[in-house]
């Protein structure tokens, strides 16, 4: 599974997909204190990255993937 | 609205699907000439009806189109895929405006760029499209005058390539990542990703509609960066402009009040106030008193915006003026219909016959309730109960009978052909294919089969998921195909038939197949199954583990398949429906998928029973048998209990533990137990009561129940009370 959920922690593994955006959401609904890791993410999908922006959950860790790096990451920072 | 515009609305919709199937015949044949003659006759009435009324952008759009056409027509230019792309890109465009034109009355406020973006694809003339644009910067992309100082440095001066892309709500469903589009774009500068309407709650939020717009720069030419949004070329205006060096930003525009006005002049002198030194409690009172200036500028004008978001844009000059450049923005409600319009053409068509048997067995009913009354009067007088009980049981059986004729006549009533879900499957393979580099004939069969139109509508995303996946993963290739000795182009079949009782549809390639060894290993690395058990594993059920949840069969996910339906989505909507999902491989040869839906969903069969004081039902095609089993019969292995049934160990299930209801704390000999036939082995399902049979007509959960899992539906038994009906494949 491209993302693993923890209680309160979501990491993001390799290329993660628009399957994914039900699951997270519900998750980011639930947990009282969401982080998110996007350290091993190599590719965000719109419908993931606009969830993260509409509940801001906090940022454990920058993507590394040098697109989401520049362009993805400072707007995630931001919002945490 | 007048009733010449709504004769509009349904001539445009039915011209709109005319030419539609015209300009698919025609790519498959450009000599067609009854195509040819068609297409231009649709548009010809279009772009005549249209003038009609306010709507010049449609018309100066439909004009384009027919002006193409007529080159067609006259044999002056042959139809190529690539000139069928715009024509397709302006049919979809015009059946969005006659939505938008159906739920808000009128054209959306973006129209006029939209359609002078197509009618430029149309001219096919990409150069032009620059050059006007050049000099128009602020006017095609208001937000370039407005980049933050950061912004400006990172982009660059001279001469940058601005793209404007703001994806269609539901492109999440064809398969689009939008974020990933700018990936491929050259030497990307600056992308700025925001949300086109205020982001909802996330409570509210539908995670599959996209909300995002996104604003980039680039520092390669138009050209260079046009191909990396080739499939959306409709949400996306994309230009070159020349970023002046970073002076004052006191040159911007404002959008929303004409240059050089007194308004326009007072809410740059906002700016500048905000701009003004002072301590940290002076800045802030300025901050207010510029809010409430530009908020009643912006009302006199007429555009009044909301006061939570001007005071948020008054928090620096940059921000103000970026937020007045782009003008504040209009309240959503034009917006949000668009989601609705599915609904409002869903007027039933139903052929007289069927009105007229219905009506003849209205007329049959009024005659035997005729007979009720002097029934009754005969009970009232004290005629013996032997004979009255004869002609009463003679009267319900009459009853009994018409009701059952009558439910049939209605129920036809709500037959409808499949033509309904085939008809979007040409378009979906063409652009599918085209989009690919695969070549692909769509054959369809028996269009003509009916089902009920619930079924219908629980047939139409699993298919279109089926032959979708079909062309991305199933069709090989042309070159792939030669090597192995295939046609270069693949033949996909979807064909409709009735099977006792219900309906089939198959959806069949000519493809690689699907190799079970493949599947086997790749369960086995995903962790679904042990080694050895996917090792014993037969072909048949190795191929069948795409169902299983989580599985994708392709290396790499393709844009199409990254999407969000996977192949145990399409399992899951036709089991929810009561249907069955087989599937076939041979590798090398192809895949063929089947759906076996019932007739109908409306009428559902079902056996009432009792937990902890609630009536619940369970569909009847579910239940293998029902029995009194006796408390020592039962073996239980700490908490899992099991019965032996007709020779079978069967796992027992207690619905009250089921449903979090409290454990039975009665003592009793046996318990009522009802066997369930599930798709993966029988279950013993322990309940406190069986009660009777009911045929109920099954609504589904609406609202706020709807994420409600475990529950296919609400139903009224003959009495009135309610029940519950189970869905036990999700409940266990």
């Amino acid at each position: 599974m491209p993302v693993r959920f923890d209680s309160d922690l979501a990491r993001f593994e390799a290329a993660c997909t628009a399957e994914e955006a039900l699951p997270l959401a519900e998750w980011l609904e639930t947990a009282a204190a969401p982080r998110v890791d996007l350290s091993a993410c190599t590719e965000l999908h719109t419908a993931l990255l606009q969830l993260l922006l509409a509940a801001r959950p906090a940022l454990a860790a920058a993507p590394e993937d040098a697109f989401l790096a520049r362009w993805v990451g400072p707007l995630l920072a931001k919002a945490g | 609205m007048s009733e010449l515009f709504d004769q509009f609305i349904v001539e445009a919709q039915d011209l709109l699907e005319t030419a539609g199937g015209a300009l698919l015949a025609l790519e498959r044949d450009p000599a067609d000439r009854a195509s040819v003659d068609e297409l231009f006759r649709a548009f010809h009435t279009l772009k005549g009806a249209s003038a009609l009324f306010d709507m010049a952008p449609f018309t100066r759009l439909v004009h384009a189109g027919e002006d193409t056409l007529s080159l067609l027509r006259d044999g002056r230019r042959a139809l190529t895929p690539e000139l069928a792309d715009p024509l397709f890109r302006v049919l979809d465009q015009c059946a969005r405006w006659v939505a938008a034109l159906e739920t808000a009355g009128a054209l959306p406020d973006d129209a006029p760029t939209a359609a002078d973006a197509l009618v430029r694809g149309l001219a096919g003339d990409a150069a032009a499209e620059g050059t006007a644009a050049a000099g128009g910067e602020a006017e095609a992309f208001p937000w370039l005058a407005a980049l933050t100082a950061e912004e400006r440095a990172g982009a660059g001066d001279g001469r940058l390539t601005a793209i404007d892309y703001r994806p269609d709500p539901e492109c999440f469903f064809t398969g689009d990542d939008p974020l990933a589009l700018f990936r491929r774009v050259p030497d990307l500068r600056l992308l700025r990703i925001e949300a086109a309407e205020p982001l909802p709650a996330l409570a509210e939020m539908d995670p599959y509609r996209c909300v995002l717009h996104f604003r980039a720069l680039s520092g390669a030419d138009a050209e260079a960066v046009r191909p990396a949004f080739r499939s959306v070329p409709d949400q996306v205006h994309i230009a070159a402009v020349t970023l002046k060096p970073a002076l004052k930003p006191a040159v911007i525009p404002i959008a929303v009040a004409p240059p050089d006005s007194l308004a326009a002049r007072m809410l740059e002198e906002q700016g500048r106030i905000l701009e003004l030194p002072g301590s940290a409690v002076e800045r802030d009172s300025r901050r207010a008193a510029v809010a409430r200036a530009v908020a009643a500028i912006l009302a006199s004008l007429g555009r009044p915006a909301d006061r939570r978001m001007i005071e948020a844009a008054c928090a620096d000059a940059v921000t103000l003026h970026r937020f007045l450049a782009e003008g504040p923005a209009r309240p959503a409600t034009p917006e949000s219909p668009p989601t609705a319009i599915p609904a409002a053409r869903r007027a039933l068509r139903v052929e007289p016959e069927r009105m007229d048997a219905l009506m003849a067995l209205v007329g049959e009913l009024s005659v035997v309730k005729g007979q009720l009354g002097p029934l009754l009067r005969r009970a009232e007088d004290g005629e013996l109960a032997t004979e009255l009980r004869r002609d009463l049981k003679g009267f319900s059986a009459r009853l009994d009978t018409l009701v059952g004729d009558l439910r049939h006549a209605a129920l036809r009533l709500r037959l409808l052909p499949l033509a309904r879900v085939f008809d979007p499957l040409p378009r979906l393979v063409r652009d599918t294919a085209r989009r690919l580099d695969k070549t692909v004939e769509l054959m369809l069969e028996g269009a003509e089969t009916e089902a009920d139109k619930d079924i219908l509508d629980v047939l139409g995303e699993p298919l279109l998921h089926l032959v979708r996946n079909a062309l991305d993963h199933g069709i090989e290739p042309p070159d792939r195909r030669i090597t192995a000795g295939k046609p270069p182009g693949g033949t996909l079949r979807v064909r409709a038939f009735q099977d006792k009782g219900g309906v089939v549809v198959e959806v069949s390639d000519d493809g690689a197949g699907i190799d079970p060894a493949a599947m086997r290993r790749a369960a086995a690395a995903k962790g679904l199954l042990e080694p050895d058990a996917a090792a014993a594993l037969s072909d048949a059920d190795a191929v069948r583990l795409v169902f299983a949840p989580g599985f994708s069969t392709a290396g790499a996910v393709s844009d199409l398949s990254g999407r969000g339906v996977g192949m145990d989505a399409v399992r899951a909507a036709v089991e929810r429906a009561g249907g069955r999902v087989e599937i076939a491989s041979t590798p090398g040869a192809g895949t063929r998928v089947r759906l076996s839906l019932p007739l109908t969903l409306s009428i559902t069969r079902v056996v009432v029973v009792e937990a902890a004081g609630a009536l619940y039902g369970i569909p009847v095609a579910l239940v293998g048998g029902i029995q009194r089993v006796p408390r020592a019969a039962i073996r239980a292995v700490k908490r899992a209990e099991s019965v032996v049934l007709r020779d079978r160990v069967v796992p027992l299930v207690r619905l009250r533990r089921l449903l979090g209801q409290p454990e039975d704390v009665r003592v009793r000999e046996s318990d009522c137990v009802v066997l369930a036939e599930l798709g993966d082995g029988p279950v013993a399902l322990a309940v406190d009561d069986v009660g009777e049979r009911a045929d109920v007509v099954l609504r589904p959960m609406t609202g706020v129940l709807r994420s409600l899992r475990g529950y296919a539906g609400t139903a009224a038994l003959g009495d009135g009370r309610l029940i519950l009906v189970l869905d036990l494949r999700e409940l266990l």
